[in-house]
Formats: structure tokens, C-alpha cells, sequence
């Protein structure tokens, strides 16, 4: 289970400190990739960039919608998009309930759309669903391999 | 002259004869007495001719015998020869000539006695000579004896010459005086014939005058006469009648035009007989009989006419007899009465119908006597409409069916139609039999019936149609007053597009006063380029009947009096009277609605745009507002968790303020985000079932807090058209509350109703929880305001100010009644 990579793209440093805290404390024990923005994500689920060297292959990719250069929505649909990555688990975490946030989201593809409450203790209860679902429950796609 | 022309032609005649008898009687008395004359001329002539023819010979005698004498050349004897021959026949022819004349018969005879002498005597000379010779001769000669002789011959015959000289003259004025006589008679006859040539011509020349001018005077009466057989319609005809059959003997040419066969053809014995009708030749056949015991006919029958059809024609005949009483001819004559008998026909079929137009004519029709006022006829519809009986009606005067108080009106027009002699007309009160008294138009024309002097009177009742007038005239008034006080213009327009009406509002708009404008064409409300099209259209309308702009509301340009252009809305009825189409236009200037709709624009693109940025707004809002307080919340659940131990109570507190704060401040944030989305969303119209929506509702509450023990009252079917999800929000916010605000009501008690209020039809919540003071039910609404402390109830003064701008957005409202603790009721309308 260890080696099941999780990619958090998140800018925000305290979202990021949070979400490993709430990880961390629901046992979760799995490497975490951060990418900062949305070209950071998509060079780590691609192998390009700077990932280009140590390739990731993340299971789960837990997506905020407002990033620096591109946003979230636009990381989804290049990630369904392509062959490659086009059944990779994508679960939008992210502050907005936008009803058009979520449709579009679901509309591009994503697996779920979670909203980060503002309490803490809730966010780490929707964090533990996610990590049971996600990385225990759900049995992925064969990797890699494009249907 | 009283004698006859022929008389004196016959006179003329006689007294022309007796001159030219008498003419010619004097002309050969004349003419022979003539002859006889110039035969006595002739006679004298020749007498004296021969006188001298032998007076000359025994001259040449005597010469010649002088010459042998002389010369005694025998040569010179020769004439005495030939002297001595011809002498004796001379003398004998003198005797025949001279015959009748004793006294030259006498000197002839004397003649005849000395010539034969003389010559004896020169016998002898010529014998001396010749035997004496010359000398001798010659004395014998001397002697004279010779010429003694010679000189009586002479003598004698000169006197014989006078005398024929003398019977000459006698017998040449004998001549000349019968030929006078004759000239006279012949001048005379020829001066008498003549005038009587120029009298019988003068006679003549005047009787053949008057005879001309008799002819000329006959010559049109017998044209006029001819024409009038050719071109009379009456053939006239004779037949010769023996024993008892005929032979046409004559008939006139028109017989052509009324049977189509010639005359030839009409004169066969047979003809007749042949082209009658053989349905009534019996008939006919059997009447002439009556021709001889009567002595004429008069009869009717069809004959055939040379192309087919039969004609209906008239014979009248009549029989002619002898002096003994014999029967000799018929004649007659005849007519074709085809075109009479159709016209009698017709006349009866007219007479039918017109009897029948009066009796089953729709309006009562009536005809009464112009004396006495009393009803002559009336006809079927009259007794139906006037409740009488036709025998009552007959038994009454027209002035039986009018109120008493117009019988004097009545009257007086009868009379004066009756002396006018015109037709009357005109509207009446009418008094039905059970006493209805109805208005009547009245259609009357004089005639005569039944040789009284009469009129003929139809009637309609009015009644009906003069309320229908008089409501019909205050509708219009009512209209007309409605269009004078109207604010827009109304003008009405012809079929020709011109101006039959024009309000005083059109008057304020174009700048016209009504009378300059009406019958102008209402082109001159428009501007020039419109026009053609206003043109078109109108005809394309009246030829068609589509229509581009009846019946609807259109926005045009209009043009006032001064030139200038306007923007205005029109709306066009056309409408039709009979044959007539007109258009009622109602306009308004728009120029104002114009700017304000331009207003409007900007405004709502400024709107708009706002929209925009207060989308990026609430998004960033509820992005970048919400993530400071979770690092807020879930830093400090970290300090409470890995450092509680280092913290004091108190320490702990202010951490526990810090996330109710900003648990707080997490909620008020999306319920500004929901209120923000009220606003902006688009609102979508669907059927809604209110009482579906209040049920879902109250069972998420109640499953929420399952303890809680509420009594929900839902009235059922609550149908309205709204934005399904925005009334729903509405609802939840309403429920809520009461769900919220009866927490410490003991049974708590919770109702969705509706109600009518104001006329409106009004949805409720009713609870009966905590209530409000009505005095603060202003603030209800406001976004932010709270008429409880939070401590009481939780909340953030925001659902409200939803339900208010989700109600208004449907066009409704909504309003509170309430006390406090006594309950709330949240009404609201979609």
C-alpha cells in the first residue's frame, strides 16, 4: 500500500501542511507528491519536467481547482485527455461548491468532488473516506495499459 | 270651254281636217290650173317658134335663089331646097297648134296660100335664069312682085306672133292670179292649222300636266299603300271559291315574312291545308262552314313556318258573293299573334307572381282605399305580424292599427299623397291587436284596385333595429368621446388611404388640426420613405388581404405638420363595413420610450458587467476567504491536539473561540455566497408543486434531528410556476426557520398553507414558535439582521434577505405577521 503514490497538486502551503496532517493521522501512510501548480502536476503524472528524471506513477491525484498557470479543470482535462492517464482516479479537493465547479468537474471526468470544510475535524473525516475509497477499496485501472 | 277634253280633241280634230281638205283642194285646183297654164305657154312658144322657123326659111329661099341668080351657081339653090321641104311640115304642125284659134286659122290659112305663091314666083326666076340668063333674071326679080308677097308673108306672120304674144299675156296673168289664189288659201290653211297645232298642244301640254301632276299626287299614296301591305304584319289574301273549294287567287308578298315561303309557294291550292298544325286542322276544318252560313271568319291556329316552328296566327275572312247570291271568292287576312299569345302568357305568369310577391311577401303589405281609409287587401305576413284576421282587417281603416293621437298626422298625409299623387313613405307608430305599439318603416306607392284609387303599403318594424341605432349611437359616442380624450393618437383612414378621422390626439402629435387633415391621405403623416411602402401595402391589403401591419403593433416614423420626424408606435385595425374597408391606427410617440430603452440598454450592459465582476468575486470570495480560516481552524485543532498539555484552561478556551469563530465566519461566507447566487442565477420557469417541495423539506429536518417532535400541517397541491430550485431554497429557509424557532414549543406545530390575500393568492408558513415583535418586522429582510441573539437561536440573518430577493425575482412578495411568543407567519407570494 506504501508505494501507492498519492499527487496532491496544492499551492497553498497550509492546505498542504493540513491535508498531511489529516493523511497522516488517519494512518495514511502512502507517498505524497505535491505539485504546486498545474504544470507541476501535469509533469508528474506525465514524467515530463522536472519529473522527467524520477517518474511518479501516482494512483490518486487529489486536484485543487484554483492553481497558478493552469487551472485545475484544465489539468483534468488534459489528464482524460490522454491515453495514458485517461482512467487515473482524479478527486477534486477544493474550497469552491461553485454549482458550475462542480459540473464542470464531473462533466470533465473527475471520480469525486470534495469540498474542504473548515473544520478541520471534518475535513480529516472526509480524508479518511477518501483514503479508504481511493487506496484501499477501489481497485484501479490496469496501469497504464490504455483501454 | 265647259266641252269635255276628248270633245274639243275631237273638234280640233274635225276643223284640222276641213283646213287641210280645203288646203289641198286649192292646191290641186291650183296646181292644175298651173299646168294647164304653162302647156299654154308652151303652146304659144311653139307656135311662135315655128312663125319664125318659116318665116326664116322662105327668107333663105329668096336669098338663095338670088345668090343662082347673082352666079348662077346651082350651090346657091341649097337652101332654097331644103326652105321648100321643110316649109310644108312647119306649116302643117302650125295648123294643129293653132286649131282652136279661129283667127289664127284664118292667118294660117292666108299663110299657106302665099308661101307656096312665093315660091312658084322663084320657081320661076330660078327657071328665067337658067334659060334667060341673069339679066332676065334679074329684072323678074326687079319686078317686085317677089317682095310684094315676101311683105305679106310677113305681114302675117307678125301678126300670128302678136296674137300668141297677146294670148301669151292673157294666159300668164291667169297663171299668176290662180297661183296667187292658191298661196293665199295654202298661207291661210297653213296659219289656220297651225293655230289649231298650237291650241290642241296647248290643250294637250295642260291636260298631260294635270295628268302628271294627278300621277305625282297618286304616286306616294299607292308607295305609302304598297308599304303598308309589304310591311303590315297582315297578310291579306284572296281564294277563288268553287262550289265548295278554294284556290288561292292572291295574297301579299309579307306572306314571305310570315310563313317564310314565297308568294309561288303560297299560291298552291295545296299549301295551306299542308302546314297547318295537324292538331288543330280538324278544328279549323270544322269551323268554315260558319264562313258560308255567316259570311266571315274569325279563327286562331298554329301554322308551320318554313324553318319548323310553328306560329300562332289570326285569319279573318270573309266571303264575297255574286249578284245571283253565288259565293265567288274569300278574302281575309292574317296575322301572326305568336309574339301576343307568349305576351298573354307572360302577362298571366307576371300577374301570378306579382299576386304572390304581395301575398307571401315577407313584410306586411297592405292596400287600402285613399278615401275612405279602409283596408283593401292585406297579405299573409301583415295578418301574422298584427295579430288580426285577414276579415278583421277588412273590416277596419288604417287608422284602426295607430295610436288615436297619430290618426291626425295620418290624415293629413293621406291627404296630401292623395292630391300629390306621389308614393308615401316614411316612419309610423303601429298599434298591434293586443295593443303593441312598434315602430314601422314605411315603403307606400299610389295605384289603382279595383278601379278605386288606392295604395299599396309594405311595413317593417323598426323597433328592433332603432334600440339596435340607439345603442349603436351611444356605443359610439361613448367611443368617440373615449377617442377625443384619448392620449394617443387615433386616426382613421378610407380604403383610398384617406383621412376620415383624426382625434385631438393626433392633433397634439402631427400638428394638424382635425379639419386640415380629414380627407387629406395619410402619406402626410409619414416621411417621404415610407411612403411607397405605406402605398403598397394598402393595395397589396385591399387586393389580397394580407396584411403586414393590421393587427399588429409596429414601430414607424411619423412626420408632423412642420416637417419633423418622429419614432412612434402604431397599432392598426382595419375593419369593414359592406363593401367599405377602413383602418383605425392608434399612435403613440416614442421618442421617450426610445431613450429610456436606450437607457435601459447601457444600464443593463453596465448591470451585466457588474454581474461578472461580482462573479469573480463571490469565486475568490469563497476560494481565498475560506482558506485562511481552515488554516485558522485546523492549526488550532493541532495546538489543541499536540499541545494541550502545555496550555492552561484558559489557553485552551481562547483556542475553542477561535474555532467557533471561525466555524462562524466559514458559515456566514457561503450563506453570503447563496445569497449572492440568489441574485445572479438565471431563473428558469417550471411547474413547481409547493406542498411535493414543503414535505421533502420538513423530512430532511426531521431527519436531521429525529428527536424532535414536530406537527407538520401541508396543504396539498400547491401548484405555481416558478424557478423549481430557488423555491425550494425559499422553503427551506421558511421550514427552517419555524423548525428552528419552535424548538422550545411543546407540541411544536408547523403548517404550509394558502390563503387569499388582497385578491392575490398568497403561500404561508405558520409556526407557533418564539414569534417576533411586529414592531422590529421591517428589519425581517435585511441581509445581516437578526431579531434574536445567537445564544437564543443560531443563525445568520441571511435566510431571510434570501427569501425576500428569490420572491421578489418571481415578481411576488412577501411579509410576516407575528407577536411575540405567539407564533409567526411567513407569507409569500410567486
Amino acid at each position: 500500500m506504501k508505494d501507492k503514490v498519492i499527487l496532491l497538486v496544492e499551492d497553498n502551503a497550509d492546505d498542504e501542511a493540513l491535508t498531511r496532517r489529516a493523511l497522516a493521522k488517519n494512518n495514511i501512510q502512502n507517498a505524497i507528491v505535491v505539485a504546486h501548480d498545474g504544470v507541476e502536476a501535469l509533469d508528474c503524472v506525465f514524467g515530463t519536467g522536472s519529473f522527467k528524471e524520477a517518474p511518479v506513477a501516482p494512483v490518486v491525484v487529489l486536484l485543487d481547482l484554483k492553481l497558478p498557470k493552469i487551472d485545475g479543470l484544465e489539468v483534468l482535462r488534459r489528464i482524460r485527455a490522454d491515453t495514458r492517464t485517461k482512467l487515473l482516479p482524479v478527486v477534486i479537493l477544493t474550497s469552491s461548491k461553485e454549482e458550475k465547479d462542480v459540473v464542470n468537474g464531473y462533466g470533465l471526468g473527475a471520480n469525486s468532488y470534495i469540498r474542504k470544510p473548515v473544520d478541520f475535524g471534518q475535513f480529516v473525516e472526509a480524508v479518511r473516506q477518501l483514503g479508504l475509497y481511493w487506496l484501499v477499496l477501489n481497485e484501479p485501472p490496469p496501469s497504464g495499459t490504455p483501454s | 270651254m265647259t266641252l269635255p277634253l276628248e270633245r274639243k280633241i275631237q273638234v280640233g280634230f274635225g276643223l284640222a281636217l276641213a283646213i287641210v281638205l280645203v288646203v289641198g283642194a286649192a292646191a290641186l285646183r291650183s296646181t292644175t290650173a298651173t299646168v294647164e297654164s304653162a302647156s299654154w305657154v308652151a303652146h304659144t312658144l311653139q307656135v311662135r317658134a315655128d312663125l319664125e322657123a318659116a318665116f326664116a326659111a322662105v327668107i333663105d329661099a329668096e336669098t338663095g335663089v338670088r345668090g343662082y341668080v347673082i352666079t348662077g351657081d346651082s350651090a346657091y339653090l341649097a337652101p332654097y331646097d331644103s326652105a321648100r321641104a321643110t316649109l310644108g311640115p312647119l306649116l302643117a304642125q302650125l295648123g294643129t297648134l293653132i286649131a282652136d284659134n279661129p283667127v289664127q286659122q284664118h292667118r294660117l290659112d292666108s299663110l299657106q296660100t302665099l308661101i307656096p305663091i312665093r315660091f312658084e314666083r322663084l320657081q320661076q326666076t330660078i327657071g328665067v335664069r337658067r334659060t334667060r340668063g341673069t339679066v332676065a333674071a334679074g329684072l323678074a326679080v326687079m319686078s317686085g312682085e317677089g317682095k310684094v308677097l315676101t311683105d305679106r308673108i310677113r305681114e302675117l306672120i307678125a301678126g300670128m306672133r302678136d296674137e300668141e304674144g297677146r294670148l301669151l299675156a292673157r294666159r300668164s296673168a291667169t297663171l299668176a292670179a290662180r297661183t296667187r289664189e292658191v298661196r293665199i288659201a295654202v298661207a291661210g290653211g297653213t296659219v289656220l292649222t297651225l293655230g289649231l297645232a298650237v291650241v290642241a298642244s296647248l290643250l294637250v301640254g295642260r291636260e298631260q300636266a294635270r295628268r302628271r301632276q294627278a300621277e305625282a299626287a297618286l304616286r306616294p299614296t299607292q308607295a305609302r299603300l304598297e308599304h303598308v301591305v309589304a310591311s303590315s304584319t297582315v297578310v291579306i289574301y284572296g281564294n277563288e271559291v268553287t262550289g265548295s273549294s278554294f284556290s288561292p287567287n292572291w295574297v301579299s308578298e309579307n306572306v314571305t315574312r310570315l310563313t317564310g315561303y314565297e308568294v309561288a309557294a303560297a299560291m298552291d291550292p295545296a299549301w295551306w291545308l299542308e302546314h297547318l298544325h295537324p292538331d288543330d286542322r280538324a278544328r279549323v276544318l270544322a269551323e268554315i262552314p260558319a264562313l258560308f252560313t255567316q259570311g266571315r271568319l274569325t279563327t286562331e291556329y298554329r301554322f308551320r313556318h318554313a324553318d319548323g316552328s310553328y306560329r300562332w296566327v289570326r285569319d279573318e275572312c270573309r266571303l264575297l258573293r255574286d249578284a245571283s247570291g253565288t259565293p265567288r271568292e274569300v278574302v281575309g287576312a292574317w296575322m301572326d299573334i305568336t309574339e301576343h299569345q307568349r305576351a298573354q302568357h307572360a302577362l298571366r305568369e307576371s300577374e301570378e307572381r306579382h299576386r304572390l310577391l304581395f301575398e307571401r311577401n315577407p313584410l306586411p303589405a297592405w292596400v287600402f282605399d285613399l278615401a275612405t281609409l279602409k283596408f283593401l287587401a292585406v297579405n299573409d305576413a301583415a295578418v301574422r305580424a298584427y295579430g288580426y284576421s285577414r276579415d278583421e282587417f277588412l273590416a277596419m281603416t288604417i287608422a284602426d292599427i295607430r295610436p288615436p293621437e297619430d290618426v291626425p298626422a295620418l290624415r293629413a298625409t293621406v291627404a296630401h299623397t292623395d292630391a300629390s299623387g306621389g308614393a308615401g313613405g316614411g316612419t309610423w307608430r303601429h298599434r298591434k291587436k293586443d295593443g303593441t305599439v312598434i315602430e314601422v318603416e314605411i315603403t307606400a306607392h299610389p295605384l289603382a284596385y279595383g278601379g278605386r284609387r288606392a295604395e299599396l303599403v309594405l311595413a317593417q318594424d323598426i323597433t328592433e333595429r332603432q334600440r339596435a341605432e340607439q345603442a349603436l349611437r351611444a356605443s359610439e359616442e361613448r367611443f368617440r368621446a373615449l377617442a377625443a380624450s384619448a392620449n394617443d393618437a387615433i386616426v382613421s383612414a378610407d380604403s383610398a388611404g384617406r383621412i376620415t378621422y383624426f382625434n385631438p390626439g393626433a392633433e397634439r402629435l402631427f400638428g394638424y388640426a382635425a379639419t386640415e387633415a380629414t380627407g387629406q391621405p395619410l402619406t402626410i403623416l409619414m416621411p417621404e420613405r415610407f411612403q411607397e411602402a405605406h402605398l403598397a401595402g394598402l393595395a397589396r391589403y385591399l387586393a389580397t388581404g394580407e396584411a403586414h401591419v393590421v393587427g399588429k403593433t409596429v414601430e414607424l416614423a411619423g412626420r408632423t405638420k412642420d416637417g419633423r420626424e418622429f419614432p412612434l408606435e402604431l397599432s392598426l385595425a382595419s375593419w369593414k363595413r359592406g363593401p367599405d374597408v377602413g383602418f383605425t391606427g392608434i399612435l403613440r410617440d416614442i421618442t421617450e420610450r426610445r431613450r429610456a430603452e436606450a437607457e435601459i440598454k447601457a444600464r443593463t450592459a453596465q448591470l451585466e458587467a457588474a454581474n461578472k465582476e461580482l462573479e469573480a468575486f463571490s469565486y475568490s470570495v469563497s476560494h481565498d476567504l475560506r482558506a485562511p480560516l481552515r488554516s485558522i481552524d485546523g492549526f488550532s485543532q493541532a495546538l489543541q491536539e499536540d499541545y494541550t498539555a502545555r496550555l492552561d484552561e484558559e489557553g485552551r478556551s481562547h483556542l475553542r473561540r477561535v474555532r467557533a469563530a471561525t466555524q462562524r465566519m466559514a458559515l456566514l461566507i457561503d450563506d453570503l455566497l447563496h445569497l449572492a447566487r440568489v441574485s445572479r442565477a438565471e431563473l428558469r420557469s417550471a411547474p413547481v408543486d409547493l406542498s411535493t417541495v414543503a414535505q421533502g423539506v420538513v423530512a430532511e429536518l426531521r431527519q436531521r434531528e429525529p428527536r424532535r417532535a414536530v406537527e407538520f400541517v401541508c396543504v396539498d397541491q400547491a401548484r405555481v410556476r416558478g424557478d423549481p430550485a430557488l423555491l425550494r431554497v425559499v422553503l427551506e429557509n421558511l421550514l427552517g426557520n419555524a423548525w428552528k424557532f419552535t424548538a422550545q414549543r411543546r407540541p411544536a406545530r408547523i403548517e404550509f398553507g394558502v390563503s387569499q390575500q388582497d385578491g392575490a393568492t398568497a403561500y404561508f408558513v405558520r409556526d407557533n414558535g418564539a414569534g417576533f415583535d411586529m414592531a422590529y418586522a421591517e428589519k425581517l429582510f435585511g441581509a445581516f439582521q437578526r431579531l434574536h441573539s445567537a445564544k437564543e437561536f443560531e443563525g445568520t440573518g441571511i435566510g431571510l434577505a434570501t427569501v425576500q430577493r428569490i420572491v421578489h425575482r418571481h415578481g411576488g412578495r412577501v411579509w410576516a405577521e407575528s407577536a411575540v411568543d405567539q407564533g409567526a407567519t411567513f407569507y409569500f407570494t410567486v
